[in-house]
């Protein structure tokens, strides 16, 4: 590696969109007479993979291959598993298991050593029952053959790694696998999330795929909450400004104390 | 009386009328058509004054052919009516009438109606006030007054200055109001929340300077300018020509170096061969001038004037390092956001340097004195602060901003809060004094009126007792004070 290689860019920093989370479903009477454990209800895969899907692919996102920056990810399961720390160190970085019960994922992703960075750890709560609004009295967990007519359930977080100031090496890389654009508009159905409690609807009917509209929208949700929230500040202050002159009106009738 | 036409000046003279015969007479056969006309080139009028012994030089003289009128499009009468309208910019719904094109739109809008343009007011509360406009040279008071003012008379300043009459206030100059007005308008404006993007920010706050200084020495040389004698303006305007007269030598003087030079040693003397346009310093800038005045005049009529003060808006400054559109679009592609290194190196060193993170970790959190205030506004909106779907920059900042104005509000409301409670207490002061009053009445003695300053003194420290021990109830304050009065008689 040559010395000027382990130059840090300054002024600058690189983002790469991931996405992680879990895809579930739920397992015939059949698979389950075959798995040697019975008591296992859904099959699950938990993964970091690149944003943007493939086309036609029928996972969410994966288009492209993280190993470039990407050397290990390792997923913590709960202690009941055999050998519950799964380390994958080659793409596709998943991991594919069985289970009755949802908990949370520890997920480790280590850099190659290029960057000169240390691992990040994320955690993603394993999704197998279907999503549901709040409030609308359907039961939170539906039973399993209802469960099983509404198809896989798919429970993804978007997120960007941003590396500051990278080396000049490692720069070089990432250049080199620039990330595929996520698509502009909605061509599938949208990844649920609980932020977005709305886009339950829309998130039916197939495997979900992140587009920029997805965030295009939520920025305008975000600046029509700022702009409700600004009026109602605007309101509040008029408000306040009244009430100070009333005030003002009491004090001095009750005359100088 | 540019049409009296022969007609006219026979009837005045009372002279028969030759071309209609007289009512006995048989009538004459019908004018030929050929003598009626008028030839070319004889005005209508005149034609009319000297009848049909045309002068046959006349003909002759036709009048020199113009440039055909254009036809604006005008051709057939336009038909306007009366019609009432209603002003737009009205609130009081007042209806008149004017006249208008008949194919016009009846329910188009006044078209005047923009420009009535609305000052902002801007207001303030105490407590942003305290905290932000505090100033030596003036007291909330006057600056209420001052404000109330600006308000009144619509930000006339001239108006504004013209009725200031702050009691017991220091002189103040138009540049002093303006001064604070503006100062304190900006401040304001860069505190709150703003619902629009920063551009538009930057524009409103750019059109809120002022400053003092340089408008006091304008005023002060504009003065200066207006006071000179006759005879310092004669002077002055000597001194220009002189001046003039010598730039113009200087110019001669180089201009025939240069010649000679370009003479004697031709090329090697390096001059250009070109001659410098020598009419480029005078012409130029008062030519651009008049072109400029020309253009703002005519862009002037359309635009509505601007609500704000009339001072140069100047636009968002334009970055420094403009990128390129291509740069850019490496960088979009590549996932790169380039900021300004800070100069110093001391951020070279191993400790300063940000590790690796997800976007996601460093969504904003409110302050946690007021989190979960400001959690439960944003779940009203239907917002998670802690989690968002499409964690980008773009929507971290947005965030960003939605918690900052959502944390103003929690403050408000608290401010509010505290308010109103003072307004209980004082109410509740008054009520006393009033009970008091009545039993003061009531006894007969004590008129209630002129207040002596031991019962204002006395009812303060009962109410100051009610706030301290708020479980003792107004009637047993109310008898113990009647007590206390009655001995006090």
């Amino acid at each position: 590696m040559a010395s000027n290689d382990r130059v840090r860019v300054r002024g600058l920093s690189i983002y790469r969109p991931i996405i992680y989370g879990n895809t579930s479903v739920v397992l015939t009477q059949e698979e389950r007479e075959a798995l040697g454990s019975p008591d296992h209800t859904h099959r699950w895969t938990v993964a970091v993979r690149s944003a943007a899907s493939a086309p036609n692919s029928d996972i969410v996102g994966g288009a492209d291959d993280l190993s470039y920056f990407i050397k290990r990810v390792t997923f913590k399961l709960h202690d009941t598993y055999p050998n519950p720390t799964r380390n994958i160190d080659k793409p596709p970085f998943e991991v594919t298991e069985t289970g009755w019960g949802e908990f949370e994922i520890q997920i480790r992703i280590t850099f190659v050593p290029e960057s000169g960075e240390k691992a990040v750890t994320i955690y993603h709560h394993l999704k197998l029952h279907p999503w549901s609004a709040v409030g609308s009295g359907e039961p939170e967990i539906p039973p399993l053959e209802a469960a099983m007519k509404m198809g896989p359930v798919h429970s993804w977080q978007y997120d960007e790694i941003v590396f500051n100031d990278p080396f000049q090496s490692f720069l070089n890389i990432l250049l080199a696998h620039p990330p595929t654009p996520l698509p502009r508009t909605k061509r599938r159905p949208v990844p649920f999330h609980t932020a977005n409690p709305a886009s339950l609807e829309a998130s039916k009917g197939g495997v979900p795929e992140f587009t920029q509209a997805m965030e295009k929208e939520e920025a305008e949700r975000l600046e029509n909450a700022r702009k409700q929230v600004i009026a109602e500040q605007d309101r509040w202050r008029e408000k306040l400004i009244e009430k100070e002159h009333e005030l003002e009106r009491l004090r001095k009738q009750i005359g100088p104390s | 009386m540019a049409g009296a036409s022969a007609a006219d000046v026979r009837s005045i003279l009372s002279l028969p009328n030759p071309s209609t015969a007289g009512p006995s007479q048989p009538r004459k056969p019908a004018v030929p058509a050929e003598r009626a006309r008028k030839p070319e080139g004889i005005s209508r009028e005149l034609y009319s004054l000297i009848g049909p012994s045309v002068p046959s030089l006349a003909a002759q003289l036709a009048k020199p052919r113009l440039k055909q009128k254009p036809n604006l499009g005008g051709g057939g009468r336009v038909k306007w009516e009366w019609r009432s309208f209603k002003n737009g910019a009205r609130s009081d719904g007042f209806e008149l009438s004017h006249w208008a094109k008949a194919g016009s739109d009846p329910n188009a809008e006044y078209p005047f109606a923009k420009y009535n343009v609305q000052t902002t007011s801007y207001v303030y509360s105490q407590e942003e006030y305290a905290r932000l406009l505090e100033d030596a040279e003036w007291t909330k008071e006057e600056t209420d007054y001052l404000f109330n003012l600006v308000r009144e008379y619509d930000s006339r300043f001239h108006v504004v200055y013209d009725r200031y009459e702050y009691p017991s206030g220091p002189q103040r100059t138009l540049e002093d109001l303006k001064d604070r007005y503006f100062s304190v308008c900006r401040k304001l404006v860069r505190d709150r929340p703003w619902a629009g993007d920063e551009a538009s920010k930057n524009q409103l706050l750019s059109s809120l300077q002022f400053d003092k200084e340089r408008e006091t020495t304008r005023k002060k040389y504009v003065t200066s300018l207006e006071d000179r004698t006759p005879e310092q303006v004669a002077e002055e305007d000597a001194l220009f020509v002189e001046l003039q007269r010598l730039e113009q030598n200087e110019r001669r003087f180089k201009r025939d170096r240069d010649e000679l030079l370009r003479t004697l040693l031709g090329i090697e003397s390096g001059l250009p061969d070109v001659q410098v346009d020598e009419e480029g310093l005078n012409g130029a800038p008062q030519e651009s001038k008049k072109r400029k005045r020309g253009g703002n005049a005519g862009a002037d009529l359309d635009t509505p004037v601007s609500a704000s003060p009339s001072v140069i808006a100047l636009g968002p400054a334009i970055p420094k390092k403009a990128q390129s559109a291509k740069n850019a679009a490496f960088d979009a592609q590549n996932c790169i956001i380039r900021t300004e290194v800070p100069a110093t190196t001391s951020s070279s060193t191993k400790v300063a340097h940000q590790p690796v993170y997800l976007r996601s970790y460093k969504l904003p959190t409110p302050k946690m004195t007021a989190a979960p205030k400001v959690a439960q506004v944003l779940g009203e909106l239907g917002i998670s602060h802690t989690r968002l779907v499409m964690p980008t920059r773009e929507n971290c900042a947005q965030l960003e901003f939605l918690l900052e104005a959502g944390a103003a509000l929690v403050e408000t409301k608290k401010s509010v809060d505290k308010i109103e409670q003072d307004i209980r207490i004082a109410k509740a002061r008054l009520d006393n004094r009033q009970s008091e009053d009545a039993d003061g009445e009531g006894t007969g003695d004590a008129a209630p009126t002129p207040m002596d300053v031991d019962e204002v003194n006395d009812a303060d420290a009962d109410a100051e007792g009610e706030v301290d021990g708020r479980a003792q109830s107004v009637m047993s304050t109310r008898s113990t004070r009647s007590a206390r009065g009655r001995r006090s008689v």
